[in-house]
């Protein structure tokens, strides 16, 4: 079976036909992704501040790290279900679009650069990284959420 | 004039035309509109967890609380900003929407809550950290304040269905 035609069984599955045709499943699935989205970004706006020493500084980085780190990944878990359930149901808004294609890129880069790089420099028996690395991190962190963020948005409005 | 006619005049002002009319202005308001959500609301839901024991228990309440609270001032004028300018493109069909009057009605409640909050319970939070935690009135705020932004988000993306 093709990827396509197996998409269009799923989309065809009696709960993801009630999400899209009944009034408020759809608002209601982008709502929790909405939710999702806040508490994702600012556990990890929080995280890459305290990196850099920007907020939270009289707190140590990997006690920080630890206290935000179950809110990250239920958010996570939050944003990654509710999206797969608004892209079931209307995947033909999202197969052949481009922004789509790159939010999927920038999550795979963000995912990997919270768990490979970042929770290298967190993790409880880590040295902290000296100032510009840190800088360095934090910058590629927030610019890989919130490009996530932003391709989001622009599926709305460019093909 | 009423309210209607008024926010059908602020619609088509030449100002919020080239805003509607622009391909970028629209979707880079909104787009910062919705990305300024963790910068602002985000950061008093880490706060409210906190109060309510369920984030950041090993922290004292009366230090890591006013941290979080004043990195959501970094979000909220750019909410308000942005808002603002949403509002002023789509006032007339943003006028009989139950779910931005819903949310209008949220956003004041939350602040009502947060001046309560402030007046009542900031000023004795460094006294908390002693005993255990947050007194009933403040979670109270605390899960006031939790609903209140959930509301205001769930009703900010629902109208965008009505329009």
């Amino acid at each position: 079976m093709s990827l396509l035609a197996l998409l269009q069984t799923v989309s065809s599955w009696a709960p993801i036909v009630f999400i899209r045709d009944s009034k408020y499943g759809m608002p209601a699935v982008q709502s929790f992704h909405l939710l999702g989205l806040t508490m994702l970004l600012a556990t990890v706006v929080a995280l890459n501040l305290r990196l850099v020493r920007l907020a939270l500084s009289d707190y140590g980085l990997s006690r920080v790290a630890g206290q935000l780190k179950p809110w990250t990944l239920g958010a996570i878990i939050l944003v990654i279900s509710s999206g797969l359930l608004i892209f079931l149901a209307t995947p033909r808004k999202y197969v052949d679009s481009h922004p789509f294609r790159l939010k999927m890129l920038l999550l795979c880069g963000a995912l990997f650069f919270h768990f490979a790089v970042l929770r290298r420099f967190t993790a409880a028996d880590s040295v902290a990284p000296p100032r510009p690395v840190g800088f360095l991190v934090a910058c590629l962190s927030l610019t890989l959420w919130f490009g996530v963020g932003w391709a989001g948005r622009a599926i709305a409005f460019i093909p | 004039m009423s309210l209607f006619d008024w926010c059908q005049w602020l619609q088509h002002t030449r100002f919020a035309t080239t805003i509607t009319e622009s391909d970028w202005l629209f979707p880079l308001i909104e787009g910062s509109h919705i990305l300024t959500l963790p910068i602002s609301v985000g950061m008093i839901l880490i706060a409210d967890l906190r109060l309510l024991g369920l984030a950041f228990c090993s922290e004292t309440t009366g230090r890591i609380v006013p941290s979080f609270l004043r990195l959501s001032r970094i979000g909220f004028p750019i909410m308000f900003l942005t808002g603002g300018l949403l509002f002023v493109t789509q006032a007339g069909k943003a006028y009989a929407n139950p779910f931005f009057r819903t949310k209008m009605i949220f956003l004041l409640l939350a602040a009502i809550n947060a001046a309560v909050y402030q007046k009542l319970f900031f000023p004795k939070m460094a006294d908390w950290d002693s005993g255990r935690g947050a007194p009933p009135g403040a979670k109270f705020c605390a899960v006031f304040s939790l609903a209140l932004w959930v509301g205001v988000i769930v009703c900010g993306r629902t109208m965008a269905y009505q329009f």
